[in-house]
C-alpha cells in the first residue's frame, strides 16, 4: 500500500505519529533483563525430534551393517579351504530345490560345493522330507548322479531345472556346449535353443535351453553339472497328479451328464421347449469334455519333459589364486546391508501408506481447528 | 534508542551470518512493538507485559528467524500479534468470569494511546476495535508497507487495504461526532 491511501487523511496520520507512544525505560530494562531466564526454555518436542530423527537413522543403519556383517561371515569358502585349494571357485553354488503340489510349495536352498558331495547330500534329504510329503513313497529313492536332485518318477509331475556352470577357458566353453546339446540328445531330448557369446582374452558365456524326458532329468542335470564348476542349481517341481485326476473326474462327470441328456432325448416324452433346453445343455457338456480333454492333453505332455536352463561361462576369477577374497566379502557385506535398508524402507513405505488415510484425516483436522482458530481470533479482535 | 553496545552480552545470542543481533533488533523495535500493543489493547500496562513477553517468545526462536523471509519488525508484530491475542482470550474468560468492567472505566479516565493525543482522537481511537486499531497501528505508526501488515493479520494485502480504509474513515467519522 502506498502513501496515496494516506492523502484523505493527512492530517490524521499526522497527529496520529507526533503522539506515537513510546516504550519506558522500565520495560527496556525488563526486556534485558528476560534474556538470561528465557535460555533455559527450550521446546521439548522439537528437541525429542533432534533426538528420536538421528537416534533412528542410526539405528537402522546400524542393524543394517550388522546384518551385512554377520551374514558375510557364514561365506563358505572359509570353512572349506581343503576345496579351494583343489580349485574350486570362492563362490560355492546353492542348490534350490523347490516343489509345487496341492499341499503349498516348498523351498529348500542350503549352499554347498560341487564336489562337498556330503552337503548336498544333507540338502537333498532335507528337502526330500520336505517336498515329497504328499508322495512318500518316493522318499526311499536313491540319490542319482550329483546326488543333488530327485524326480519323482510315480506321479505326474513338471520339472524345471537352472543350472549356472563355470568353465576354467573359451575353449572350455565352446567344448560344453557342444556336450550339453550331445548329452541332452542322447537322453531323447532336444536343445530349444543356444545363445553362445565370446569376448576377447578368453571370457565369454553361453545360454542353453534344453528339453529332455522327465524320467530322463535327474541324469541330465547330474552330467550337465558336471561340464564344469557347478555355481548354482536350482529344481523345481510342480505336482500335476491332482490336476490329472480333477480333469479326468469332470470329464468322467461330463460324459455320464452328456449320457443321461442323449437318453433323456431318444425318450421322446419331452415338450419341445425341454428337449431345446436340453439340446443346450448337451452341446455345452459336449464342448466342455473337448475344452477338458485338451487341457489334459496339455498336463499329461507338460508332465512329459523337464526344462532344463543351463548357463555356462567363463570367469577369470573363479579360480583360485586370484586373491579377491578380502573383498568378495566385502561386497557380500555391503550388498546385504544395502538389501536390509531397501527392506527397511520399504516396510517405513508400507508404514506410511498404511497410516497414510489416518495423517490426511489428522491434517484435514489440524486445518479446521486452525482456520476456527483464526476465525475465533478475527471475532475476538472486531469486537473487543 | 539506547546503543547496542550497552546491552549486556547476555542478550546476545549466537550471531548467523546474514542476520542482525538480537540486541540490535531489541534495540530498533521496542518502540514500535509497545505502540502496536498499546494501540491494539487499549491499555498501557497490558501493553508493557505483552512486550516483554513478544521479546521472550522472540529471544526463544530467534535462532529460527530467517532475515530473507521477511523483516525483523514484521516478524515481531506477528509474535506480537498472537501474544495479544491470547491476552484478549484471556481478558474475555476473565470479564466472563468475573463480570466486570473496570478497565473499560479506567481506560475511559486516563489518556492510553499518547500523551500529545487531542482528546477527540483519543476518544475515537477508543470507540475502535482493536482489529481497526491494530491495522491503523501497523500502517501508520509502525509504517509497514501493505503486504507486511497483511502477514501480520494473516490477511490478504487488499483485505488489509480494505481494513485500514475503513478504520481510517470510522476514525475521521468519530472525531466529527465528537466535535459536533
Amino acid at each position: 500500500m502506498s502513501g496515496f491511501e494516506f492523502e484523505e487523511y493527512g492530517a490524521l496520520v499526522s497527529e496520529l505519529r507526533a503522539a506515537a507512544p513510546v516504550a519506558p525505560e522500565r520495560l527496556r530494562q525488563r526486556v534485558l533483563g528476560l534474556a538470561p531466564a528465557s535460555r533455559r526454555s527450550r521446546s521439548p518436542r522439537r528437541r525429542l525430534a533432534l533426538v528420536v530423527v538421528p537416534v533412528a537413522v542410526v539405528l537402522s543403519v546400524g542393524a543394517a551393517v550388522v546384518h551385512g556383517v554377520v551374514n558375510s561371515g557364514s561365506h563358505p569358502s572359509l570353512a572349506a579351504p581343503d576345496v579351494l585349494k583343489a580349485g574350486v571357485s570362492h563362490n560355492a553354488p546353492q542348490t534350490t530345490i523347490t516343489h509345487e503340489s496341492a499341499a503349498g510349495k516348498h523351498l529348500t536352498q542350503v549352499p554347498g560345493t560341487n564336489t562337498a558331495a556330503q552337503g548336498l547330500d544333507k540338502t537333498t534329504r532335507s528337502a526330500a522330507n520336505n517336498v515329497y510329503a504328499a508322495a512318500p513313497t518316493t522318499q526311499s529313492r536313491t540319490l542319482h548322479g550329483n546326488g543333488g536332485v530327485l524326480i519323482p518318477s510315480d506321479r505326474l509331475v513338471h520339472a524345471d531345472a537352472s543350472l549356472e556352470v563355470r568353465v576354467p577357458s573359451h575353449s572350455a566353453l565352446s567344448h560344453a556346449t557342444n556336450q550339453a546339446t550331445q548329452i541332452v540328445s542322447s537322453l531323447g531330448g532336444y536343445a530349444q535353443s543356444v545363445q553362445y557369446q565370446s569376448v576377447s582374452k578368453g571370457g565369454g558365456s553361453a545360454y542353453l535351453a534344453l528339453r529332455v524326458p522327465v524320467d530322463k532329468a535327474e541324469t541330465a542335470i547330474a552330467r550337465l553339472g558336471q561340464l564344469g564348476t557347478l555355481v548354482s542349481q536350482q529344481v523345481s517341481t510342480q505336482d500335476l497328479q491332482q490336476q490329472l485326476t480333477r480333469q479326468t473326474n469332470q470329464i468322467g462327470t461330463l460324459r455320464r451328464a452328456i449320457a443321461v441328456y442323449e437318453q433323456a432325448l431318444q425318450s421322446g416324452s419331452l415338450s419341445a421347449s425341454q428337449r431345446i433346453e436340453l439340446q443346450i445343455k448337451l452341446s455345452n457338456a459336449r464342448h466342455a469334455v473337448a475344452q477338458l480333454r485338451k487341457a489334459r492333453t496339455g498336463t499329461v505332455a507338460s508332465a512329459a519333459t523337464a526344462d532344463i536352463s543351463l548357463t555356462l561361462e567363463t570367469h577369470k576369477g573363479a579360480v583360485v589364486g586370484g586373491g579377491d577374497h578380502k573383498g568378495g566379502r566385502l561386497s557380500r557385506m555391503f550388498h546385504s546391508a544395502v538389501g536390509f535398508l531397501a527392506l527397511e524402507a520399504m516396510i517405513v513405505l508400507y508404514a506410511l501408506v498404511v497410516l497414510s488415510p489416518v495423517l490426511l484425516l489428522g491434517g484435514l483436522g489440524w486445518w479446521l481447528v486452525r482456520e476456527r482458530r483464526r476465525r475465533d481470533e478475527r471475532r475476538l479482535l472486531a469486537s473487543a | 534508542m539506547r546503543g547496542v553496545n550497552a546491552l549486556p552480552a547476555a542478550v546476545r545470542p549466537p550471531r548467523r551470518v546474514g542476520a542482525p543481533a538480537f540486541a540490535d533488533v531489541v534495540a530498533e523495535h521496542l518502540d514500535a512493538v509497545y505502540r502496536y500493543l498499546v494501540y491494539v489493547t487499549g491499555d498501557r500496562a497490558a501493553a508493557e507485559d505483552l512486550a516483554a513477553e513478544t521479546f521472550e517468545r522472540a529471544f526463544r526462536s530467534w535462532r529460527r528467524f530467517d532475515p530473507r523471509k521477511g523483516a525483523p519488525r514484521t516478524w515481531l508484530c506477528r509474535i506480537a500479534h498472537s501474544t495479544a491475542v491470547d491476552w484478549f482470550r484471556a481478558e474475555a474468560r476473565r470479564q466472563k468470569r468475573e463480570e466486570t468492567y473496570s478497565r473499560d472505566e479506567a481506560l475511559l479516565q486516563e489518556s492510553v494511546f499518547a500523551e500529545g493525543l487531542s482528546p477527540e482522537l483519543e476518544g475515537a481511537l477508543r470507540r475502535l476495535t482493536p482489529a481497526e486499531r491494530e491495522v491503523v497501528a501497523l500502517r501508520v505508526l509502525l509504517e509497514l508497507d501493505g503486504p507486511s501488515a497483511a502477514r501480520v493479520l494473516r490477511i490478504t494485502t487488499t483485505a488489509c487495504s480494505t481494513r485500514l480504509s475503513r478504520a481510517l474513515k470510522r476514525l475521521e467519522e468519530e472525531m466529527s461526532d465528537v466535535r459536533i
